[in-house]
């Protein structure tokens, strides 16, 4: 239900059918060419729609969506002046901080806990229940338990990326040990090694694309979290600039905010992608087992 | 003298729900050293499970598993084995896979590098030492698993019907290479296959199992010396002697298949 | 097991503090408390409805936008083009982001939570549903060709039954993420439902009220997903056969 699960690359895909000249064109996957063409096109025309519907005569009100012009402003009063006490630089980092703060600290708990889960059937018997419970529940849920025990401060909201974080992390983890095929396991024991030696070399190793995609997921899921969390407990950050903007009615800083938000999202994401070409280049291009 | 491997009285049954399946009576298989013996029989006779078995993976119903006389213990590299699927570490090169075994026991790296390069050579790799499994073909693959399994030099080579998942071809092909193999090293080994020419051609002995569940039926001697012996799989088919064994171990499988 | 630990955890005063963990008793008194009275405009159960029909709202148009989008985007390969630029651009955008620009769009009002819902659950949908059209083996397709069928009624008959159970489980994961959504946008908006139950249980420092509406909101979350699940079984018997959905 939660983020818990392996996904696959989120790339859009086509039949595999490539240039069948016997379809009609609308049916026809485009060449590369032709795709970035329609593409570009595409964006063109948006940004075109955009620009002449918020002009002074057109049909939307800069209250609703601001016009390009004005958001770009924003854009370069937001990197030259500090906003709200501190620069853009500092608020993408105060944001980045608790971000991977926090998903670092559930990798550290989830990732041996996740293995463990998946390789001693003891430890996944006392342990998966309490993630059964924990899993339907919401990680914004927590946060008005967090600002509770912990006041409106760094620590509510790394605890609550935490909580975000770590269901995956445990959950992909413990999945990669277990679809693990259980011939390997054997043909280890043939040649004589032992239970260590082969949670080590040979599960661990064989599982890591696996376990980096749980590693993407529970940063995606962090991501997503740490800005909610910053809309209701913060002083500085990505998320409270949204607020702000929205309130004051600044709404090219507002769009920008969000913008820099999408684009951190993405970095974060096409990284994980990295990473996980990088560790295991031994990997099916494409499929997250 | 004490055979090198000896299953005695190996039966085992399965639990599934509903009751109780018997997979294997009980069984008894004597090996001497040096000697290739080809297990054969109709399938679901229980042939994989009693390699499972004399591998140290399963643990038999009854009966046990003697190594020189003495109880053989759980699965190690004194009995490897190579696998239909070829059990290949994907995340390991080829150099890496084969040399998995001695690195886990420990060996030294000068040691291990000179066992790789020899496994790599004996089996045609070398060019391949720093491939992926995905990487290789499916024969390929087949020869990093013996090299695999070879590297450790055990005392019992087990194989479970090793060509079964390759076509016709590099079946051919690694059919006469096992067999030079063996003429060359004279491994003990428990060969487990479906093809009748492949145990005359590779064995010094054929074993046939009755229909599931399983036991000895009987065991018939290949002579070592032949008149095919050495000549490549094409050629022995032709000869009289190999097409008269051929014909009555197959004899042998197909009154069990048609029996009840 | 757990339950144990945690009554004994606050049996004693002096370990945890009631305010910061409560008994367990202390949360099913609050559970009755708040299934009886009103508080913060409505009983447990009035909040719960409330949130119900706004993810209700929301799923449900991301469904009906997000499953013939996502049919459209798989078979008509040169709208997959137009489209994905703008998509990818706005993909990575969390939900919560839009809060602030939805609130003043919307108002303080119910659409502006159906939409963050919608927000969630659209881009399941239609990546799923897409990528569940695309991967039917197109041999299908080919051969609903030689057999005389127009493109109209292969998709109809031939993909769309193929690719259901995994656009149904797409669905699932849309409907989910709807769910978790709503949860964030109650609490920064809104005055009634799960989310600002909770919220509001912060600011009166009322710990067993938070537990309670977090434990509804779990239990509620479990069940949508569980009945869905039987739907799908009852109502497609047949296994997926393609494309494990993406989050």
């Amino acid at each position: 239900m939660t983020p818990g699960t392996s996904a696959t690359s989120p790339r859009w895909t086509g039949p595999a059918t490539g240039a069948d000249l016997t379809l009609s064109f609308w049916r026809r996957e485009p060449g590369r060419a032709r795709w970035l063409a329609i593409a570009a096109a595409s964006l063109a025309a948006a940004g075109a729609i955009w620009w002449s519907a918020t002009r002074p005569e057109g049909l939307v009100s800069p209250l609703f969506l601001p016009p390009p012009l004005e958001v770009w402003e924003a854009f370069v009063r937001l990197l030259s002046r500090p906003y709200l006490g501190s620069t853009l630089g500092q608020h993408i980092a105060a944001s980045l901080r608790i971000v991977i703060g926090g998903w670092l600290l559930a990798g550290l708990v989830g990732l041996p806990l996740g293995i463990a889960m998946g390789w001693w059937k003891r430890v996944r018997w006392i342990s998966f229940p309490i993630f059964q419970i924990l899993r339907p529940v919401p990680p914004l849920a927590w946060i008005p338990l967090a600002i509770l025990w912990l006041g409106i401060g760094d620590s509510a909201r790394i605890f609550v990326v935490f909580i975000a974080a770590v269901v995956p992390w445990v959950m992909n983890s413990m999945q990669a040990v277990d679809s693990i095929d259980g011939i390997l396991v054997r043909a280890a024991l043939t040649l004589g090694a032992s239970d260590r030696q082969i949670l080590t070399r040979v599960v661990c190793r064989t599982a890591l694309p696996t376990l980096v995609a749980g590693a993407r997921i529970a940063l995606g899921n962090a991501w997503t979290t740490l800005v909610a969390a910053e809309l209701l407990a913060a002083t500085a950050g990505l998320g409270y600039i949204a607020l702000n903007a929205s309130r004051t009615l600044e709404m090219g800083i507002l769009l920008v905010a969000m913008a820099i938000i999408g684009v951190l999202g993405a970095l974060f994401s096409i990284g994980m992608h990295l990473v996980t070409r990088w560790v295991a280049p031994w990997a099916r291009s494409g499929v997250a087992t | 003298m004490t055979p090198k491997m000896e299953i005695r009285a190996v039966s085992k049954t399965f639990h599934a729900r509903g009751g109780e399946v018997a997979a294997l009576q009980p069984c008894d298989l004597a090996i001497g050293k040096g000697e290739f013996v080809t297990v054969v029989g109709p399938s679901g006779c229980g042939k994989s499970t009693l390699m499972m078995i004399a591998a140290g993976l399963e643990a038999p119903s009854s009966g046990e598993i003697l190594v020189d006389g003495k109880p053989a213990g759980p699965a190690g590299p004194r009995r490897t084995v190579v696998f239909q699927r070829f059990a290949l570490f994907p995340s390991e090169t080829v150099a890496d896979n084969i040399a998995f075994g001695p690195r886990v026991a420990g060996l030294e790296r000068v040691e291990t590098e000179r066992r790789v390069a020899e496994q790599l050579e004996l089996m045609g790799l070398t060019r391949f030492r720093g491939a992926y499994p995905h990487e290789l073909s499916g024969g390929m693959q087949q020869r990093v698993a013996i090299a695999r399994a070879l590297a450790v030099r055990p005392e019992i080579l087990l194989m479970d019907e090793p060509f079964g998942a390759l076509d016709a071809q590099t079946r051919t092909v690694l059919q006469e290479e096992v067999s030079r193999l063996q003429r060359e090293l004279h491994y003990t080994v428990l060969f487990i296959t479906h093809s009748v020419e492949e145990a005359v051609y590779l064995s010094d002995r054929v074993v046939v199992m009755s229909k599931g569940p399983g036991r000895i039926k009987c065991e018939i001697a290949v002579p070592r010396d032949a008149s095919w012996r050495g000549l490549e799989i094409e050629e022995a088919g032709t000869r009289a002697s190999f097409m008269q064994l051929k014909r009555e171990i197959w004899e042998l499988i197909r009154a069990e298949i048609v029996r009840h | 097991m757990l339950l144990l630990l945690w009554w004994l955890a606050t049996a004693i005063p002096e370990l945890v503090p009631p305010r910061v963990l409560p008994s367990p008793f202390d949360v099913v008194r609050r559970f009755v408390a708040l299934a009886g009275e009103p508080f913060s405009g409505a009983t447990l159960l009035g909040h719960a409805v409330v949130s119900l029909q706004r993810w209700g709202i929301g799923v449900l148009a991301a469904m009906a936008l997000g499953l013939p989008l996502g049919i459209a985007l798989a078979w008509l390969p040169p709208l997959r083009a137009v489209v994905t630029p703008g998509f990818e651009l706005m993909r990575y955008i969390p939900p919560f982001a839009w809060v602030p620009i939805a609130v003043l769009w919307f108002g303080a009002t119910t659409t502006t939570q159906a939409a963050i819902v919608f927000i969630a659950a659209f881009p399941a949908c239609i990546i799923n549903t897409q990528l569940a059209v695309a991967q039917v083996d197109p041999i299908l397709a080919r051969a609903a060709r030689t057999l005389g069928a127009g493109p109209a009624r292969t998709l109809a008959k031939v993909i769309l039954p193929v690719a259901a159970p995994t656009i149904f489980t797409g669905l699932r994961i849309a409907f989910s993420n709807g769910w978790m959504a709503l949860v964030g946008a109650e609490l920064v908006v809104g005055k009634q439902g799960l989310g600002f139950l909770i919220s509001q249980g912060q600011i009166n420092d009322s710990a067993a009220t938070i537990l309670v509406g977090m434990t509804t909101i779990g239990v509620l979350g479990t069940l949508i997903d569980a009945v869905l699940q039987r739907t799908q079984r009852l109502v497609l018997p047949w296994r997926p056969v393609a494309a494990r959905p993406t989050e």
